[in-house]
């Protein structure tokens, strides 16, 4: 088990060198640089910018410069905010959307796992088909769609729930939360279906029908554990995708997080905070990737044997 | 021991192995309206030049914005732009987007699979090795890097969503490759003299078509999301040109006078992706009896 964590967090090591290089050259190689569009600048100010920047070193010294400041933890200073550095930034801005991602997970975990296994106990029937058709719904409306029309009605005609903000008035962490989570519960819906009827086809459930256990019982002692391991391993890469959806919620929603940063910067070509923050979401999704794995081993007794006495 | 009796029935009526996946397509009732609904999309789509109700560009500040009438039917935007003719110009380019950054995901992920499969051993380790690496990097993060670095061109769009769609396809294609290319048929090829990119081209993909046919129809949809959200943001298509997305993103700034602004759009892409999914559905129990048969 350790020698599995220890193997798969060297494995990491290369995936993240190998995002850092390629963002780091490919915002190099972009035409224009960073300072092309303040236009009346004076060339000695654009040398001493340079200079400032490291830009006139060769590319492989600036590159291992880079490197060597981020395994410092240090990210440089942002290109278009000169007073702050990215490290400000992300700072600033991560909290907000940790909390986003976490509330939306939640919601999204609670919502698609009761309507996962109540779909699964009676399959081809309304009560399959309702939750069903709902977690299509829950696929097919992109966020930046379902948020604006959430906003709409519960903000705006009903005003129910505040159109902005992010913990300034109670009750606006609760659209964006909803908005971000509908299509991760509604994958969470389907995968834990698709776990659930296959764990309730197996003999030991079986068994333990035939002890005469409750429903509630089998369901939540028994199957919910074999049930939810391919929701488990949907939910690494789910960041991913929880993370890039933060942009689109952040904006519609006017949250100061992190992704609405990225998307800002990436208008402004502020290219080390584009850097910075390409970096820092790869580290959290392999991170959250490993996690995932580590969980799935850890939850089920043949694949562990087989990363403990495999190697 | 029941797959292989499956398989070698499908290997000696391919013929009809189609026509009864049609036949089993033809009954489920949801897939065939999301193949009608998509067919009527598409023929919109490739006919707006000639059938579109006004001129794209053509506004009318006077006019300013409008409900839906009988002369605009779904009414106009703030410029006094017609709505149904900018949907219908973004459909094209949507589904351009759609169809052609699939295929690209396509070409890409059959062939990689198909060859690490069949190749087996080290290379088979090596490639799949970087499928697994690729997959763990934020890939809508890198869509939005190369926008902002080359600029936001359509032919980009297509190659950088192609680009990051092809790994899940290549996983399937090469497991299924792994089940069938130690089959009879396979070795005999081999055994004939045939090339790797013969036996590759000509026996291994033609006989994995069905999981293929599936995966892409599901993969449309996730490119088209894919665009919308970028051209949402503002990083992808760019004006005058516009596709769903960005049509959503100008309803959002005007949504509380203007609400239809937001809802065509919406409602179109919406419905653009309950059809592929619903074919995709029905294709996949189609096709593929065995996985539908919970």
């Amino acid at each position: 088990m350790y020698l599995f964590i220890i193997r798969r967090i060297l494995q990491s090591i290369p995936v993240l060198l190998l995002v850092t290089a390629v963002t780091f050259f490919m915002v190099h190689a972009a035409p224009g640089g960073p300072f092309s569009q303040e236009r009346n600048v004076p060339p000695e100010v654009i040398k001493r910018l340079n200079q400032r920047y490291h830009l006139d070193e060769p590319m492989w010294q600036q590159f291992f410069s880079y490197v060597g400041n981020l395994l410092k933890g240090d990210f440089g200073p942002s290109f278009k905010y000169p007073s702050h550095t990215v490290n400000d930034l992300i700072v600033a801005g991560f909290p907000a959307t940790f909390e986003l991602a976490f509330y939306a997970t939640i919601f999204a975990v609670l919502i698609g796992l009761i309507a996962g296994v109540i779909a699964s106990l009676k399959p081809n029937t309304i009560q399959d088909y309702i939750p069903m058709s709902s977690a299509m719904l829950g696929i097919c409306l992109p966020s930046f769609v379902l948020g604006p029309l959430l906003l709409l009605v519960f903000g705006i005609w009903l005003q129910w729930l505040p159109v902005a903000g992010w913990g300034q008035i109670p009750g606006d962490k609760i659209l964006p939360s909803i908005t971000l989570g509908a299509s991760y519960a509604a994958y969470i819906a389907r995968i834990s279906r698709g776990g659930m009827l296959e764990v309730l086809s197996q003999d030991y459930i079986r068994t333990a029908r035939a002890k005469g256990l409750s429903t509630a019982r089998i369901v939540f002692v028994h199957a919910l554990r074999g049930g939810i391991t391919p929701v488990i391993s949907f939910l690494g890469p789910a960041i991913a995708g929880l993370l890039a959806g933060s942009f689109v919620v952040e904006t519609i929603f006017q949250i100061p997080g992190l992704g609405r940063f990225y998307v800002q910067a990436a208008f402004n070509r502020d290219y080390t905070m584009i850097m910075g923050c390409t970096i820092f979401f790869a580290f959290l999704i392999v991170v959250f990737n490993l996690l995932s794995d580590v969980i799935l081993v850890w939850l089920n007794p043949r694949l562990r044997q087989q990363v403990g006495g495999g190697h | 021991m029941h797959q292989e009796i499956a398989g070698i029935q499908n290997l000696e009526q391919g013929v009809s192995l189609s026509q009864d996946a049609f036949r089993r397509l033809k009954k489920n009732k949801m897939a065939m309206i999301g193949l009608l609904v998509l067919l009527f999309f598409i023929v919109i789509a490739l006919l707006t030049p000639w059938i579109a109700p006004y001129s794209y560009e053509g506004q009318n500040l006077e006019l300013g914005a409008t409900s839906p009438s009988l002369k605009n039917w779904l009414g106009t935007d703030t410029l006094g732009r017609d709505q149904l003719t900018r949907v219908m110009y973004g459909s094209r380019i949507s589904l351009a987007v759609g169809f052609i950054a699939t295929a690209v995901a396509l070409l890409i992920g059959v062939l990689w699979g198909a060859t690490a499969g069949f190749l087996g051993g080290r290379v088979d380790a090596i490639m799949m090795r970087i499928v697994d690496a690729l997959y763990a990097l934020p890939f809508t993060i890198f869509i939005i890097l190369l926008t902002v670095i080359f600029g936001n061109s359509l032919i980009l769009l297509f190659m950088a969503i192609g680009a990051v769609e092809w790994l899940t396809m290549a996983r399937i294609v090469r497991g299924q490759v792994l089940t069938i290319k130690k089959q009879e048929f396979v070795e005999a090829a081999v055994s004939m003299g045939l090339s790797p990119w013969q036996i590759i081209s000509r026996h291994l993909i033609p006989n994995v078509l069905g999981p293929i046919i599936v995966y892409t129809t599901l993969t449309i949809p996730s490119v088209i999301l894919l665009e919308s959200f970028l051209s949402f943001l503002g990083l992808g298509i760019q004006p005058p040109q516009s596709s769903w997305g960005s049509l959503i993103s100008g309803g959002v700034e005007s949504m509380e006078e203007y609400p239809w602004l937001l809802i065509f759009p919406g409602l179109v892409l919406s419905i653009t992706l309950f059809s592929l999914n619903f074919l995709g559905d029905g294709l996949r129990d189609a096709l593929d009896p065995r996985a539908s048969k919970d």
